[in-house]
């Protein structure tokens, strides 16, 4: 085993810190741990790019290393065809068969089904290779929003608003996509039914209405609105109903988004001077938490959907880095050192996809490792990741 | 640019879109018009709460893409870095704005608010707005009638210099004073 390989760096820091309190550090030295490994044998007539799809997808949780079919802890097989995949896994050590199972997505998607399907059985973690990226580019010359794969795959176009579009949100399974538009000529939020491209303007107050963010179960929006005074954050019903003001400062609050239990938001507010992260009820009762990050410049949280993390974008000097703020322990620490912004977590609460410079990138917040998505289209920002 | 050739430009312009694309022409003043806007269901809101400063207006029924923002163009107010107080030195392009509007009786103004490119989308449109209220708010506070003070933001979408300099910074960070001319 070679030890100076980059990826299997990470995965020796965290065996160290999990067991040193255990362990000796000299025990550990010799009992190198290694990801479970996963062989792979997938035949008919789409193998080949189910194959390549597959050991991507794993090798991407930077949790599983895929290897061949004749050797692993595991044994993945499967029959590809237009149909979709019929895959099967085995665990070598036992000789068990973990799942037997049909993913009938179309294109590239039952692959990442299956590799999603692994990735859960072998880690305990939710894989996210099915998921889907929602995102603004600039390449037409104006900002519209695209859609692509979580793999960069499929990237299209959903808008043609030669506006600017900005702060896309997908609600939880990736059906529904909310963003704002200067379409009218003023920032309003719309809503767009993605199986039927419908679409509807869902919030036009005086002023702007920006940053719209999908309540865990769907039923609603956290937005920016200042139509009372300076920018405050409000949640709607996506019929544009039941409007609840949460926010009341003389400072402006933008980028709300939901913990995953639906009853608080946390948030951007600069009440007190520079911009700071808060946590408040959904309910609209008064209450501000503030979190202390260490950083003076915090905006845009994204908070994880296993609700032990919020990532942020801090600014740091010049640059604009990734932090990611630990909800139990109340402490924060920067994850990136290249730089980048607008995080939004993966649905296994340990990637984020964020921008940097016009790419977006992954980022296992594990290992540190980021990896670019390869979009088809340039100058993007704002990433958003169903889950 | 001479605004007097601005309104051919505009016909033109405008009967151009007209014949592009009937169905698609937008609609300026939101499904709620001069009404504000808003949306049916409860608000749990008090509109006039103090904390808030002065409230956006109404959205009027113009384009505010044809805004002149020749006329007043000196009068730009420009704002430090992640501020939206408006300094002692930029005072006095509003009063001249006041001046010019006491003397041209019957115009509207549209305060454009805009942050440099440094930072989150989502901060930056918060920021351009605030900075369009507080300049609303300072000219209200001159005497100018609200009603006919428009703002918007456009966050860091819309530069008015190119550049990772912070001379061009500085330059984007800005109220632009439009006037309205087209009703």
């Amino acid at each position: 085993m070679n030890l100076s390989h980059p990826s299997l760096r990470p995965a020796l820091l965290v065996f160290l810190l999990a067991f040193s309190g255990a362990q000796t550090y000299g025990q550990v030295e010799v009992s190198v741990p290694t990801l479970p490994r996963v062989g792979l044998s997938i035949t008919g007539p789409l193998a080949g790019g189910a194959t390549e799809i597959v050991s991507n997808d794993l090798k991407r949780t930077g949790m599983i290393s895929p290897v061949g079919s004749g050797s692993g802890d595991y044994l993945a097989s499967g029959q590809a065809d237009e149909s979709g995949i019929t895959g099967r896994l085995v665990s070598k050590k036992t000789g068990a068969e973990v799942f037997n199972q049909t993913f009938t997505g179309r294109g590239r998607l039952a692959a990442h089904q299956f590799a999603d399907a692994i990735t859960q059985a072998v880690t305990g973690l939710p894989g996210f290779a099915a998921s889907k990226l929602a995102f603004i580019s600039n390449s037409t010359g104006s900002k519209e929003l695209y859609l692509a794969d979580i793999d960069g795959f499929n990237t299209r176009i959903v808008t043609h608003d030669h506006a600017i579009c900005g702060s896309p949100g997908l609600n939880h399974d990736g059906t529904k996509l909310v963003y704002t538009s200067y379409k009218s000529g003023y920032p309003d939020v719309y809503l767009i039914d993605l199986p039927t491209g419908s679409r509807t303007r869902i919030a036009f107050f005086p002023g702007i209405n920006s940053g719209p963010s999908f309540s865990p179960d769907g039923s609603l929006i956290a937005l920016t609105l200042s139509k009372d005074g300076n920018p405050e954050i409000y949640t709607m019903s996506l019929d544009g109903g039941s409007l609840t003001r949460i926010t009341r400062t003389r400072g402006g609050e933008t980028s709300p988004s939901w913990a995953p239990t639906g009853d608080r938001l946390v948030y951007s507010s600069d009440d007190r001077g520079s911009p700071q992260l808060f946590i408040s009820s959904a309910s609209g009762v008064s209450d501000m938490d503030h979190l202390v990050t260490g950083n003076s410049n915090c905006t845009k949280p994204d908070w994880s959907p296993g609700g032990k993390s919020i990532a942020f974008t801090a600014r740091i000097g010049e640059q604009f880095q990734i932090g990611v703020f630990d909800v139990a322990s109340r402490t924060a620490q920067l994850i990136t050192t290249d730089g980048g912004q607008d995080p939004a977590w993966t649905r296994d609460s340990r990637h984020l996809v964020y921008s940097n410079n016009g790419r977006l990138r992954l980022l296992d917040t594990v290992s540190r490792e980021s990896l670019p998505i390869p979009t088809s289209v340039g100058g993007c920002g704002e990433p958003t990741v169903s889950h | 640019m001479n605004t007097k050739c601005r309104l051919p430009l505009l016909i033109a312009l405008t009967i151009a879109l007209a014949a592009c694309d009937d169905s698609q022409s937008p609609n300026y003043t939101g499904m709620g018009g001069d009404n504000g806007g808003g949306l049916p269901g409860g608000d749990t809101v008090n509109p006039g709460d103090a904390s808030s400063g002065i409230p956006p207006g109404p959205r009027g029924n113009f384009n505010p893409d044809n805004c002149d923002y020749t006329t007043l163009a000196a009068n730009t107010v420009y704002f430090d870095f992640d501020k939206s107080t408006i300094s002692g030195s930029e005072r006095g392009k509003l009063e001249a704005v006041s001046e010019w509007f006491k003397a041209n009786p019957g115009h509207s103004l549209f305060l454009a608010g805009h942050a440099d490119k440094r930072g989150t989308p989502e901060y930056n449109r918060a920021l351009g707005e605030r900075r369009a209220l507080a300049v609303r708010e300072y000219l209200v506070g001159l005497g100018l009638p609200a009603a006919q003070l428009y703002t918007n933001s456009y966050g860091s979408d819309r530069p008015a210099v190119d550049g990772d300099t912070e001379e061009a910074y500085a330059k984007n960070r800005r109220v632009e004073i439009g006037i309205i001319v087209e009703k």
